[in-house]
């Protein structure tokens, strides 16, 4: 296999690998980024654990090429706090207690967040369809729902 | 005690979420050591196989492989919960059971070098003829998977007390249904993972498990290195329950295998070989048989339940009991005759499992109701005149000392105006009703305690060890919490050292619904003497009397003279200048009666209390095609006292989605010995837009032993969530459901038949 | 899980991609969004030599609308199609399949193109390696003999895609280009019927634009399925009903959609439609739900449709 280099941003950093090609986007940012956040979890893209942002969409990690990332702009759950303050979302995500074994947390918060940073007064039905895109075995989803409600009001 | 508190009962942002929601908190398949390598497993290919030879040679000869075993590199020891369960070699030499079992691993540089050596290991098999159904292979003539157990049966649970047969036939109602349900898969989010790692001769492992202890035990046997010398670490838990309870066939591989190559190993399971190859749910077939008076009390049950094992025993004697019991626990009567029988087929293995027992008790349930009808009762009435109260004694023999069922029954029927609706509901729309009581602890030897031991470290911070194990719950904050009331400093001040076998205590781990009332009042115990070493300075210091002083915000001061006070830090630093620094041990044993055991005394005290619940679904199905919605969900839990109420309500809600919700979606698919689910696809796990509007009630009843009156807030919901939606189904549908999970297919063929009943 | 081994190729012009299919001698994949194809490859149902990554052919990215059709590039995202004005109010039966595939997340990445060449799927088919050598191979995976029906020598492995159904019931046509040139057909005609071997197209042919005739039409779309997202339809129905009568689009049962057309609106005409959907389908247990049930449900579904469109017009 002819390694694949790709450049892109990750979390704000300028990164060049050199990768194989069938690298996944999870295997780099685990295995060779560090950035372990990201779970995986089904490993074919049906749960969402390994979900991060590339170019402002949400992607399931686990079934994209890292190959395909050529000048992608990536960000994952550890890149989404700033100067040490913490995402409305991260907030909101520890005081509405949405948070139980955490597993599924990281791709939870990337994939409300990209609904957030398209619709600013989403309904409780907005949050409901766009956080069935992922899997939560623990909470039952009421305080998720409810932390992407409040975070968004923060947001506003 | 309830108002002078300043954080138990609050709600609480929980110890573990700032690393969880930044991604930092670790989990098994996060670390990375030095020199680390990659296992693979092979799995058996066949349900039933003796196995002629395994020739590891040219997996060794694969560039990049640096060890390979397979049972052969072990003792040919059996591992067994109990004695005489001791069955699992883990990895076998004799035969495989099932597919997917392990029977050989290779550590390798990657996984790509991994993957190419295990397709280079030959196994010898000798296919056997094979029996799925646990029917089946109860009889006789049928192929016996362990020699030891005839018929197959590998457990058989009897209780008999008082006189069944003529209680059942004097009873002026009697009624006899069977009811199934498919095993559910766990389906934690983390697919299971183990790090080995060898060095000095210790064996140093992580992975999610619900009791490092009992880990640690199990591969000292099983490796024969001296328990201190296997150190189970801490990690976090990507969720368990009942699915991480017992030593896995990975933590010998990935021993083994870190032994022979002196290097770190990593294992980490696939989502299918999580499925099909860790732990999975009992199917049930359970055969209710009950007489009532005239007047609705249960005069006699006679129960025979079968469930389907798979190929070990796993917490077999535990299973085949534990429906049993939340039932007992629950309802009153006094003429009982239980058969509970595990029988062993060749599939996966099945364990314990939060929401266990659902065709036993969703079946029970159900079928209450349909009597209650006969009789001109309600669902409510009937649950009510039956449940027991503070006092009483269960049929096998445990004194419940605080109840909140009947105030669980009368907040959900208030709230959800369960009476009125019940006779008049719009067609093919319901409301029903589950209840169930739970041990917060059971009998587990010498293990059933908890200790803890704190220090107060002289900048005034706090380090608190303590066997807890939190495998998601939130175990580790709610101990946090309690310790940060007793010893009035906040919560991060208060370093939580865990769930490590070199480092904390015995403790009965995440399994037994103990962490509250076991583990947090060790806790409590200890931080009680702490604090009595605290007060004895500080009132010598302020000039103040003992009783007088009080602890908050990490201050000590007096009440009457809050001017007069000092901090914390202070009087730890006194101490250490007195050569006597703040340390202090707690340590609780619950009344439980040790003499009892799960098949040949199934008598005695169970636990040291009992913690209660109510579940009301209300389901509406589509005529055209069976699908039921499930609009709203109210439940409610004796949780004895609410730590931390967010937390608890957590827990009731994940309930009602994996029990509740579950109850129309999960069921583990079979094709003969074939798993057709091992996914997050066809497995399903309920989504958000499947879920309710939920309304979580906490009942507080108080428990006189409990931390802060505290018992369990984990588990009862999951054990009757299933209940509430059955019974609902079985209102809308006027046929008496049989059969979990509710798809769209059942579902539209319990109308067809219904139709034809009427039609 | 790790993928298996693949060169990857990223393509300007469909020209350069049908010249890497080439280079490759046949032994490529073309990836969209690779929603479907990773998940293949992770489970080794397909191990091609290289994977072709369409996404860079900007002209495959565009939604038009003129000379009468609304065309759409096979390269357009679930997602922004379900948000395109147009499809909005000419296809409501298209914006509705839209909505009820998988998930929001999967619409984002998934493309049109890839949801219409999508593979089958069955319960003892899409498995891993480790799974289906315990199981023994299946027709589809080059076996003897089908796993789900003993002794059948036919796959009927559903064809799961939502979209095809509503774009089928709205007349639509599909251009492919090939190393043999370029044609236009009927999206209906791409089937081969046949579980194994899921389309009739020539090899190393990209699907490169959808068009639908700009006729405003009223739709409905019904899709079953246990959970209300992620999971793929166990029996759906398009309806697109315009001036010239109804078509009524039947998928998720068997490898391929069937298409009704149907002759008059009244009672009698929707029971006989429906009656002949139920007839025609060929449900096999090779997905979660009972096979005698999903068959019901294709009637109950048409039924639905149609009558749910009817009661609309009035
Ligand atoms: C969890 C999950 C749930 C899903 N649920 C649904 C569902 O409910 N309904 C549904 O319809 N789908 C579902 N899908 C399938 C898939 O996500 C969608 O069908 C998606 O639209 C596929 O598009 P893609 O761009 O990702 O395709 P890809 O995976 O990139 O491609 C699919 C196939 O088409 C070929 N291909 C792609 N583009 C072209 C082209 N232009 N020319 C020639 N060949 C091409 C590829 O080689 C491949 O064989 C689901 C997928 C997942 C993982």
């Amino acid at each position: 296999m002819e390694t694949v280099k790709v450049t892109f941003q990750v979390n704000n950093e300028k990164t060049v690998l050199a990768v194989k090609p069938n690298e996944t986007l999870l295997e780099t940012l685990r295995e060779r980024l560090d950035l372990t956040g990201a779970k995986e979890s089904c490993g074919i893209g049906s749960c969402g654990a390994c979900t991060v942002e590339v170019n402002g969409l949400p992607l399931r990690s686990c079934i994209v090429l890292t190959s395909e990332m050529e000048g992608a702009d990536i960000t994952t759950i550890e890149g989404l706090c700033g100067e040490g303050k913490l995402h409305p979302l991260q907030e909101t995500f520890m005081e509405q207690g949405a948070v139980q074994c955490g597993f599924c947390t990281s791709g939870m918060i990337m994939t409300a967040k990209n609904l957030l940073d398209r619709n600013d007064e989403p309904t409780r039905k907005d949050i409901v369809n766009t956080i069935s895109s992922n899997v939560c075995r623990c909470t039952g989803y009421k305080k998720i729902v409810a932390a992407v409600e409040k975070a968004g009001k923060y947001g506003r | 005690m309830k108002d002078t508190m300043n954080i138990v009962g609050k709600r609480v942002v929980r110890s573990d979420s700032l690393a969880k929601v930044t991604g930092r908190a670790r989990y098994t398949a996060d670390l990375k050591m030095p020199n680390m390598l990659v296992a693979k497993v092979l799995r058996s290919p066949h349900p039933h196989a003796k196995i002629l030879g395994i020739d590891l040679s040219g997996a060794l000869k694969t560039p990049g492989v640096k060890a390979a075993v397979s049972g052969f590199d072990g003792f040919g020891i059996k591992w067994g919960v109990f004695r005489y369960t001791q069955d699992h070699a883990m990895l076998p030499t004799d035969k495989v059971r099932y597919i997917g079992e392990d029977v050989a691993a290779v550590a390798a540089v990657d996984e790509e070098t991994a993957l190419e050596a295990l397709s280079r290991i030959r196994v010898d098999y000798d296919p056997l003829p094979a029996v799925f159904d646990p029917l089946e292979a109860m009889r006789e003539g049928a192929p016996i998977i362990h020699e030891q157990y005839k018929n197959n049966i590998n457990i058989h649970v009897h209780i008999d007390v008082g006189e069944m047969d003529r209680a059942m036939e004097s009873a002026f109602l009697v009624r006899e249904d069977t009811f199934k349900a498919a095993g559910e898969a766990y389906a934690m989010m983390e697919p299971y993972a183990v790090v080995a790692s060898y060095e000095n001769g210790f064996l140093d492992l992580w992975m999610p498990n619900a009791g490092p202890h009992v880990r640690a035990k199990a591969l000292s046997n099983l490796l024969k290195i001296p328990l201190n010398r296997v150190r189970v670490r801490h990690i976090n838990s990507g969720g368990a329950f009942g699915g991480r309870s017992e030593v896995a066939p990975g933590d010998l591989v990935a021993s083994l295998l870190s032994i022979k190559a002196e290097r770190p190993v990593k294992l980490v399971l696939s989502r299918e070989e999580n499925a099909t190859s860790s732990r999975q749910v009992h199917d049930i077939i359970a055969t209710i048989k009950t007489g009532m008076s005239k007047d609705g009390a249960i005069v006699a049950k006679d129960f025979r339940v079968v469930y389907d094992g798979g190929a070990y025993s796993s917490t077999g004697p535990i299973a085949t009991s534990i429906p049993f019991y939340v039932y007992e626990e629950c309802y009153r009567f006094s003429n009982v005759r239980y058969n509970g029988y595990r029988v062993i087929t060749n599939k996966g293995i099945r364990g314990m499992y939060g929401c266990h027992g659902r065709a036993f008790l969703a079946g029970n349930e159900a079928q209450m109701d349909m009597m209650a009808k006969e009789l001109g009762m309600d669902p409510v009435e009937i649950r009510l005149k039956n449940g027991l109260t503070s006092g009483e004694m269960t049929a096998t023999k445990s004194r419940i000392t605080s109840c909140g069922l009947k105030e669980t029954i009368e907040v959900t029927a208030a709230k959800t105006d369960f009476q009125k609706r019940w006779p008049k509901t719009p067609k093919l729309e319901g409301i029903g009703m589950g209840c169930i009581a739970i041990m917060c602890g059971f009998p587990m030897g010498f293990r059933s305690g908890s200790s803890c031991y704190l220090k107060i470290n002289d900048d005034g911070y706090v380090t608190l060890v303590t066997g807890v194990v939190d495998n998601g719950q939130g175990n580790e904050s709610m101990v946090i919490q309690a310790a940060s009331e007793i010893l009035g400093v906040p919560m991060e001040d208060i370093n939580l050292v865990n769930a490590d076998t070199e480092i904390t205590n015995l403790d009965p781990g995440a399994y037994s619904q103990a962490a509250a009332f076991v583990s947090t009042n060790a806790v409590k115990i200890a931080c009680e003497k702490a604090r009595k070493q605290i007060v004895a300075i500080a009132a010598e210091k302020l000039g103040v009397a003992e009783t007088d002083i009080a602890l908050k915000n990490r201050l000590v001061y007096s009440v009457e003279k809050p001017e007069k006070k000092m901090p914390i830090s202070w009087v730890a630093r006194e101490a250490f200048a007195r050569a006597d620094p703040i340390a202090a041990t707690g340590t609780f044993f619950p009344n439980i009666d040790l003499e009892r055991e799960w098949l040949s005394r199934p008598w005695g005290q169970m636990a040291g209390t009992f913690s209660y619940a109510t579940s009301v679904a209300e389901v509406a199905i589509d005529p055209e095609t069976g699908k039921i919605t499930i609009p709203r969900f109210t439940a409610a839990h004796d949780c004895g006292r609410a730590i931390n109420p967010m937390a608890v309500e957590g827990q009731i809600e994940g309930s009602v989605q994996q029990a509740g919700v579950a109850a129309i979606t999960e069921g583990n698919l079979w094709d003969g010995c074939h798993l057709l689910n091992p996914d997050l696809l066809d497995y399903k796990v309920p989504l958000a837009c499947d879920m309710p509007e939920i309304e979580a009630i906490i009942v507080e009843s108080d428990d006189p032993v409990g931390p802060f009156g505290a018992k369990e807030g984990g588990i009862a919901i999951r054990m009757n969530a299933y209940s509430a939606v059955g019974c609902a189904v079985t209102h809308a549908t006027g046929v008496l459901f049989k059969e979990l999970p509710l798809t769209p297919d059942k579902v539209f063929e319990m109308l067809e038949k219904g139709t034809e009943v009427e039609g | 899980m790790i993928l298996p081994g693949f060169e990857y190729r990223k393509a300007a012009s469909v020209a350069e991609a049908i010249a890497f299919y080439n280079d490759f001698q046949g032994k490529a994949r073309y990836l969209a969004g690779g929603t479907d194809l990773m998940p293949l490859l992770k489970y080794r149902l397909s191990t091609p030599a290289a994977v072709v990554d369409l996404k860079g052919i900007q002209e495959l990215g565009a939604i038009s609308a003129d000379h009468g059709w609304l065309t759409i590039g096979a390269n357009v995202t679930l997602f922004d199609l379900k948000n395109d004005p147009v499809v909005k109010e000419y296809f409501p039966v298209l914006c509705q399949s839209l909505e009820a595939t998988s998930c929001e997340t999967l619409q984002m990445r998934g493309t049109i193109g890839g949801n219409l060449l999508q593979d089958t799927r069955c319960i003892e088919y899409n498995k891993t390696m480790e799974w289906r050598t315990a199981r023994g191979f299946c027709l589809k995976m080059g076996g003897e003999t089908c796993n789900v029906v003993p002794h059948s020598r036919i796959c009927l492995s559903n064809y799961c895609s939502d979209n095809a159904l509503s774009l089928i019931a709205l007349s639509a046509e599909v251009s492919l280009a090939g190393p043999e040139g370029d044609k236009t057909t009927g999206l209906e005609k791409i089937f081969s019927g046949c579980g194994s071997r899921v389309f009739a197209l020539g090899p190393g042919e990209i699907l490169t634009r959808i068009r639908i005739p700009m006729e405003k039409s009223r739709g409905v779309y019904e899709k079953l399925r246990v959970r209300n997202s992620i999971d793929y339809p166990l029996a759906a129905v398009a309806v697109a009903m315009r001036q010239n009568g109804a078509r009524v689009c039947v998928g998720g049962v068997g490898p391929a959609p069937r298409v009704y057309d149907l002759t008059g609106t009244d009672a009698g005409s929707v029971r006989d439609g429906a009656q002949k959907a139920y007839t025609d389908a060929r449900a096999v247990p090779n997905s979660t739900l009972s096979p005698t049930y999903r068959r019901k449900m294709v009637r109950a579904l048409f039924r639905r449709a149609v009558n749910k469109i009817l009661s609309e017009g009035k």
